[in-house]
């Protein structure tokens, strides 16, 4: 009888349950963020030709800044009027040489055209955010200047296109 | 007593003592519940953006319930990715961290680059938020810039 309560206990200690067991987990978190694009106008300066002596020839010079972080097209959208002065003595269209420079003072990329509709230069995304300046450089000759005396004045307009 | 009763009250009381079932065991159970991203927001590149553990908004908050003493560790990143590859440097300060009570209150601060531990108690939550700095540069392209921290809770001894 002792041997058969030996091996009860025996089978007892054998079947208890083991001790409570520990726990371990994960979870994750998230985080995030978004980079914006970048792709504005700055002030622009404008082109002046000055005081003009009539029958004399001038010109002027302006630019407006573009921040962007991706590539663009430019468009002149008022074609073969882009720029043109209006005063006294009606319409008087400079001549311009345009494009596109890192500077303010010179242009680096032309545009095909000044004076003409539709898509006129196309830049790739740069690898780092970058200003450029968009440059208009007028002439006027001196044949156009000898007309009524007064102010005359005009826009020019640039599109730029996220490309 | 006759052996025979004696051998019936022993098998009463093992069963007795016998656990009903698995949930009759002691279990130490914690739950990880994800409640807010940590969301650096819109960025422009070249510049630097923190969150800290009091942006309500921004930080990361995790709800932990259970019993016990637990030891919460972070693996952190090094950076977000987008699907392309680009990436955004991360980086977490000693003070990125905190315990707070689910009404919002902060029971301590906490230093994510360490392994805390954590008293549960009660079966109530307690918030774990986390901050973190994101360094852009001027090459960081436009996307979605995301990034993983993965939350480890151990009971002490595991």
């Amino acid at each position: 009888m002792n041997r058969s309560f030996r091996l009860l206990a025996a089978l007892t200690v054998i079947a208890l349950p083991s001790a409570a067991s520990a726990q371990a987990i994960t979870g994750s978190i998230v985080a995030t963020a978004d980079i914006s694009t970048v792709f504005s106008f700055g002030a622009p300066t404008g082109l002046s030709f000055g005081n003009i002596t009539p029958g004399s020839a001038a010109t002027g010079s302006g630019y407006i800044p573009l921040s962007r972080n991706v590539g663009v097209i430019y468009s002149l959208p008022d074609g073969a009027t882009t720029g043109r002065l209006v005063g006294p003595g009606g319409n008087l269209q400079p001549t311009y040489t345009c494009g596109v420079g890192s500077t303010s003072a010179t242009i680096v990329s032309a545009f095909a055209n000044c004076n003409a509709a539709g898509a006129q230069l196309t830049l790739v995304s740069p690898p780092a955010l970058l200003t450029e300046y968009v440059i208009f450089n007028g002439s006027l000759a001196a044949g156009q200047t000898n007309i009524t005396p007064g102010t005359y004045t005009g826009t020019i307009r640039v599109t730029a296109t996220p490309n | 007593m006759t052996p025979r009763t004696g051998l019936h009250a022993l098998f009463a009381l093992i069963l007795a003592s016998w656990p009903e079932s698995a949930a009759g065991q002691s279990k130490q159970t914690v739950s990880i519940i994800p409640v807010q991203s940590l969301s650096f927001g819109l960025l422009l590149p070249g510049l630097r953006e923190a969150v800290s553990v009091t942006d309500v908004s921004r930080r990361a908050v995790v709800a932990l319930a259970g019993d016990g003493p637990v030891d919460v560790a972070l693996v952190l990143p090094s950076a977000m990715e987008t699907s392309s590859g680009d990436r955004i440097l991360l980086s977490f300060s000693t003070s990125d961290a905190a315990l707070l009570t689910a009404s919002g209150t902060t029971l301590s601060q906490l230093d994510p680059l360490q392994v805390n531990r954590v008293q549960l108690g009660n079966g109530r939550s307690i918030l774990f938020v986390l901050g973190g700095t994101a360094v852009t540069s001027a090459t960081t392209r436009p996307g979605h810039y995301t990034a993983r921290v993965a939350l480890l809770v151990n009971h002490p001894g595991t």
